[in-house]
């Protein structure tokens, strides 16, 4: 890794823990607050591609281990990793890497605009949605006893919420594509 | 104003090694799911919830701290209560309830220097295999801590303009100048490291 990607790696990561500690965003339409920490997961992936993008995520969850309130709402500290959700925050990493991956292999520089959106929406969503809530509900289903299938139904209210948040990543990796692009093209 | 979440004293938990601390927590997250009666589990709990205490956190400090984390255990319980069993329930309320507040013990005794350097012990294998260097990782921690209050400022900033120009605040109006501000300092930053020889290549 050269000096430069671990730069960014850790501007990223900073740019993550900074979106926790910033008041939750509300969209116009809807009047839901917006934690924007996980959408820092999908950008991180949108933007900087799969590996950086995941040692960001990677980066920021060392520093909740070794015991700092880097979370949303200043949560951190190993008691978030014993908790039933942690399966989600270790799923971010992978959710990450994977959304950079497609996002590598899928974006190009030269595309019609609407293409860039469409890819980066589809990055976003298997990535920041699918692989996440994978982990999440695997470790659920570890650690919640008899009730998994309620208990993993009942996570899928979040969904909405998410897919306003791929959206938004969408929007967003595509205008920092546009004004300072860091995705490295994979074929 | 990132400090670290541990509190500072001079108990038994505080003197042991971080080490120590992390391998007992991994040992007694297993010891907790080999168990399956409710009665040895609330025990369990109730140690932890004693051993938590005796870090000297205090009351209020101490549940704030946790509360997010057992509100998620508690509900998970209920859930367990409503479709399955009062045992089963029970059984996933004092295991997880237990398994939270040793965590949280650990890290309310545990400083942040304490953890890098068992961090960078930990790494020393995978360092020999060339996938990861020690040395960067504590350089990237540093990095984070040395940028999070600026970019908190950059945000204030951006939306300070934008109210200035009479914009609406939307959320992709401030995090996309965010984000490209910040990444753009990233060969800057690379070139002031190197010019020191922080990384030795």
């Amino acid at each position: 890794m050269s000096t430069r990607d671990l730069v960014l790696v850790a501007l990223f990561a900073a740019i993550i823990v900074a979106l926790g500690l910033v008041p939750p965003f509300t969209l116009g339409l809807i009047p839901v607050p917006i934690t924007a920490q996980s959408l820092g997961v999908m950008l991180a992936g949108c933007i900087l591609g799969a590996k950086r993008g995941a040692a960001a995520v990677l980066l920021v969850l060392l520093l909740v281990a070794i015991g700092l309130p880097v979370l949303s709402g200043g949560r951190g500290g190993l008691a978030v990793f014993a908790g039933p959700t942690a399966g989600y925050l270790v799923g971010w990493v992978a959710g990450a890497f994977v959304t950079g991956l497609i996002a590598e292999r899928l974006v190009r520089e030269s595309q019609p605009e609407l293409a860039q959106l469409l890819s980066f929406l589809a990055a976003a969503i298997i990535g920041g949605i699918g692989v996440i809530y994978l982990f999440g509900m695997a470790w659920l289903s570890y650690m919640t006893g008899k009730a998994f299938t309620e208990i993993a139904l009942a996570s899928l209210i979040f969904i909405p919420g998410d897919l306003i948040k791929a959206f938004v990543a969408m929007l967003a990796g595509r205008a920092v594509l546009a004004g300072y692009p860091l995705l490295p093209a994979r074929t | 104003m990132l400090t670290g979440l541990d509190i500072a004293g001079d108990t038994p938990l505080h003197r042991a090694s971080a080490r120590l601390k992390l391998i007992l927590l991994f040992t007694a997250a297993l010891a907790l799911f080999l168990v399956e009666s409710p009665w040895l589990l609330a025990a369990a709990a109730i140690a932890a919830a004693g051993l938590y205490a005796s870090t000297g956190i205090g009351l209020a400090e101490g549940f704030r701290r946790v509360r997010f984390v057992l509100f998620t255990v508690a509900l998970v319980a209920l859930a367990n209560y409503v479709f399955h069993s009062l045992t089963d329930a029970l059984a996933v309320l004092f295991r997880l309830g237990a398994l939270v507040l040793l965590a949280a013990a650990v890290t309310a005794t545990t400083t942040v220097s304490a953890f890098m350097d068992e961090i960078t012990r930990l790494l020393r294998p995978l360092e020999r295999f060339g996938l990861v260097r020690a040395a960067d990782v504590s350089l990237a921690v540093g990095l984070v801590l040395r940028f999070v209050p600026e970019i908190l400022a950059r945000y204030g900033d951006i939306r300070e303009a934008h109210r200035a120009r009479g914009l609406r605040i939307r959320p992709l109006g401030v995090l996309v100048p965010l984000i490209i501000l910040t990444l753009k300092d990233a060969d800057t930053i690379a070139m002031a490291i190197d010019a020191r020889g922080f990384r030795r290549q």
